[in-house]
């Protein structure tokens, strides 16, 4: 009798792991662009220089993606220098987005994310954030946009010829993720 | 009854090896890729804990089982490649590229206010044009009309070199290559500058020839057309670092 119970002890204890299978995701490619706006320009940054990671257990995923700030390029070096200087770029080279969700989610058409965001020497988070997810094979390509502003990283507005750009600076992210 | 608590024993642990071996495998081959991500501190959170003790434990109770397997950890930025230098703050760097927007931002300053003695100089230009003939005495220009268009002239020529130091003397950041307007710019310097120096002294040549009773003559007559063709430069190259232009005040709500 006793055998039989400890027997059913350690089944029981052995179950649960089953549901960590874990899974690992790296980013093969992706763009993230800002976009600004002012009375008379609209600019969008971007950057193809980001690197992220992405780990999936217990029924969480935690992504990683990170991008060094003075990679963003708006086509115009003077637009650019400006931007890393107004973001104290130099002093806080990386922009990282955590993103946490779900994992039963990895399986829909759309991910609801929170996210926290360092930039600028700051940390902003976002919650709830929709992107929505292709499958294409054992990749993924995710899709939306960040709702930042300048004033969630206290940097103050650049300015051109006296104009300042709108507080809302969104982030679009297209990012292509791979299985490892 | 020993017995059987032996048998019963023996067949749990069987059937929990074969239950867990396919995991341990899978778990393996995901965990071999994480292994950079120990050396972060922030890896070791508590929530991987059971899930390590799990696998280790198992392990040492199954002699012929792979290698214990490491659950992925939560991915930190060590994990993604890039270079300490990326990475490193640089405050040097911070204070070059405050000093240098703090510069050009009196540059655009000044280089704006500019435009208003360079256009009430253009405008009065022609009413300092002498009418008379060689060796009669000129009427026309009127001295103040002359004096107003010097004093405009001298005040576009202040205003124009202090705004040009400022963006020639601004830090430069090393291994920046320009792209974009900057470059229309910077291009039409090559105009205008020569145009700012050439200016004021094909002026005070005229001037001269005026004040000594001769109509402009030389040289000294191109005095209005070079500063048109600066003023022209000039006012493009504010247009063309400001380009592409998108008004968009009428749809501010």
């Amino acid at each position: 009798m006793k055998s039989r119970f400890l027997a059913a002890t350690i089944l029981l204890a052995a179950v649960p792991s089953f549901g960590q299978k874990a899974s690992q995701w790296g980013l093969a490619q992706s763009s993230l662009s800002y976009h600004a706006t002012s009375p008379v320009h609209e600019v969008n940054g971007v950057s193809n220089a980001a690197k992220g990671k992405g780990v999936c257990q217990n029924e969480e995923c935690d992504f990683l993606v990170a991008a060094p700030v003075k990679s963003f390029s708006s086509g115009d070096t003077n637009r650019d220098l400006h931007m890393l200087e107004a973001t104290r770029g130099a002093e806080n080279p990386m922009v990282v987005v955590r993103a946490k969700f779900p994992e039963v989610e990895l399986g829909q058409a759309t991910i609801y994310a929170d996210l926290e965001v360092q930039f600028a020497g700051q940390t902003a988070n976002y919650s709830h954030i929709a992107f929505q997810r292709e499958a294409q094979g054992n990749e993924m390509r995710i899709t939306g946009t960040v709702p930042a502003t300048c004033s969630d990283f206290k940097f103050e507005k650049p300015s051109f010829l006296g104009m300042t750009i709108s507080n809302d600076i969104p982030v679009h992210v297209d990012a292509t993720w791979k299985q490892m | 009854m020993h017995l059987n608590a032996v048998k019963g024993a023996t067949a749990a642990a069987v059937l929990l090896g074969v239950l867990l071996c396919p995991q341990l495998s899978l778990a393996q081959t995901s965990g071999s890729s994480s292994s950079s991500a120990s050396h972060s501190p922030q890896d070791q959170t508590g929530q991987q804990t059971p899930a390590k003790k799990n696998s280790s434990g198992t392990s040492s109770s199954l002699p012929s089982a792979p290698a214990p397997a490491q659950a992925p950890q939560e991915p930190s930025l060590q994990d993604l490649g890039f270079s300490q230098q990326q990475m490193q703050s640089n405050p040097a760097l911070q204070a070059r590229l405050n000093r240098r927007t703090e510069m050009l931002k009196l540059h655009q300053r000044l280089g704006l206010i500019t435009i208003a003695p360079m256009a009430a100089a253009l405008i009065t230009g022609p009413m300092a044009k002498a009418k008379g003939r060689n060796g009669q005495i000129i009427k026309e220009p009127t001295a103040a009309n002359l004096d107003m268009h010097a004093a405009l002239g001298s005040a576009t020529a202040a205003l124009y070199f202090t705004s040009a130091s400022l963006a020639i003397f601004a830090p430069k950041i090393p291994g920046e290559k320009k792209r974009g307007a900057i470059r229309m710019h910077e291009a039409l310097a090559f105009v205008h500058v020569p145009g700012m120096v050439l200016t004021p002294i094909l002026g005070a040549m005229a001037f001269s020839q005026e004040e000594n009773g001769e109509k402009v003559h030389g040289i000294a007559s191109a005095h209005g057309a070079v500063a048109t063709i600066t003023a022209i430069a000039y006012g493009t190259s504010i247009v063309a670092v400001a380009w592409p232009i998108h008004l968009k005040f009428w749809e501010k709500k």
